[in-house]
């Protein structure tokens, strides 16, 4: 027989849009952006309306993207620092990645993994945001810019895809029920406690 | 093997006049509508190319004691073996080098992109504000094509300009340098720059040992930031993107999900 257990604010509505908002800009400029990195995906130019449509339309994406993660920025930074525990458990991370949590470090509303994903999503989008303005108006930018900028931008895209797939495993198939956090905004307290250790018993203090 | 041969274009430019008929013609057959720059205070037509003047004459003065001299040397796409542009466009099709060597953009297939103007290492390919493509010299391949030499060819009036096939010209190339040698110009040379494979648009200087003084860059390359993101970056890439999305399949195959009750004690 299940408990019956309590329902638990997990996100708020504003950040739930936000991070959906960057999620589908994300999508579109990572996939138009695919569609060019490479002749054998240029297929995928023609779902999003073909190449000039593309060309035309992924740097809003990018630019979309770019302020959906900068008030993210402005709503999370504070809660994303990674202090002493977080290092400790950054450093056993292939621990959690096979499910021996025992040695663990707990995790407050953030673990160390989410936070790490934080930065490195923070760091990548500046990159990409500076060097897709160059790339956007190649004609009045100077050639070291621009060569400088073809490298930047491919490379951040890279790190910045990499792990956002990380992530987007973690949100669905990896973790049960975190995906409805970020969906319907609420999780089981179970699940709070077991995940979130030290956020469960600091909300529940309240 | 193909049976067409490779052809190019040779520039003697120690006999050019500067009399910029190559230029009219070119706009002529393009169709081109001559619209007015700024003068720059000297001979030249307008400072640079764009998108509809593909085929400029720079008028380089020099002084040497006192005396002005013009290094006048007609510009355009160089049509490169190896063309930087061609390598680093992302879109099929746009850029596409022609059984003869000419490397011609299709506008049709263009995005706008401006990523050849990017690999060109010879600053030659412009977009246009009005169309959203990129134009440069097609080497006149819609003559070449039916028998026809270019048309800056036809309207040089003292044989500066030749066109054929890339062997014949540079054979021609070499032996008036050396004829240009024997008549005591000891820096006279040809202008075929390897580091692009060589170039279909092969120049005699008088003086090859500093073509920057024709504004032609000494050692053109594709840049290393092209060749490396087009190469190795993209290997990188493809393996980053794949063993992610295998590495965490595998990683749901052999751990599968975390039940919060995998983490109570």
């Amino acid at each position: 027989m299940s408990e019956i257990e309590d329902k638990i604010d997990r996100f708020s509505f504003v950040e739930r849009v936000t991070h959906w908002l960057a999620a589908l800009s994300f999508l579109y400029a990572a996939l138009t952006g695919l569609s060019l990195w490479s002749h054998r995906l240029y297929w995928l130019a023609s779902v999003f309306g073909g190449g000039e449509t593309v060309q035309a339309w992924h740097p809003w994406g990018g630019l979309l993207f770019s302020l959906a993660l900068g008030y993210m920025f402005r709503n999370w930074a504070g809660q994303m620092r990674l202090d002493r525990e977080d290092r400790r458990w950054l450093r056993q991370a292939h621990r959690y990645a096979t499910h021996d949590d025992s040695g663990l470090p707990e995790a407050g509303r953030f673990n160390a993994g989410q936070k790490v994903l934080f930065w490195v999503q923070s760091v990548t989008t500046l990159l990409l945001l500076a060097s897709g303005i160059i790339l956007w108006w190649p004609h009045s930018m100077a050639q070291g810019l621009r060569l400088t900028a073809i490298l930047v931008h491919p490379v951040m895209a890279i790190v910045s895809i990499g792990a956002i797939i990380v992530h987007i495993y973690m949100g669905t198939a990896a973790i049960p029920e975190a995906f409805r956090g970020m969906t319907q905004g609420w999780v089981r307290s179970g699940w709070a406690a077991a995940h979130h250790p030290k956020w469960f018993r600091e909300i529940s203090k309240r | 093997m193909s049976r067409t041969p490779t052809v190019a274009k040779l520039i003697d430019t120690t006999t050019c006049i500067g009399c910029k008929a190559c230029e009219v013609a070119c706009q002529e057959w393009n169709d081109h509508e001559f619209t007015m720059s700024g003068l720059g205070g000297d001979y030249q037509t307008r400072p640079d190319l764009t998108d509809s003047f593909w085929n400029l004459i720079k008028f380089n003065e020099e002084s040497h004691d006192g005396q002005l001299s013009w290094l006048m040397a007609k510009y355009q796409c160089m049509h490169c073996l190896d063309p930087g542009c061609v390598r680093a466009c992302p879109a099929p099709g746009a850029i596409v080098i022609l059984d003869n060597g000419i490397v011609d953009f299709n506008q049709d297939n263009c995005i706008g992109c401006g990523y050849c103007i990017t690999g060109c290492p010879f600053d030659v390919p412009r977009l246009s504000p009005q169309t959203n493509k990129v134009y440069k010299c097609t080497l006149c391949s819609d003559r070449t094509v039916v028998g026809l030499e270019p048309a800056c060819i036809k309207a040089c009036p003292t044989n500066c300009l030749t066109f054929g096939t890339r062997n014949d010209l540079l054979e021609q190339a070499e032996s008036r340098a050396q004829e240009l040698q024997a008549d005591g110009v000891t820096q006279a040379g040809v202008y075929n720059p390897s580091g692009v494979g060589g170039t279909n648009v092969i120049y005699v200087l008088a003086q090859a040992d500093r073509p920057e003084a024709y504004g032609l860059p000494r050692d053109p390359r594709i840049s290393w930031a092209v060749w490396f993101w087009k190469g190795p970056l993209k290997w990188l890439g493809n393996v980053v993107l794949l063993g992610g999305v295998l590495g965490t399949l595998l990683h749901y195959l052999r751990y599968g999900p975390r039940r919060y009750q995998d983490v109570r004690d």
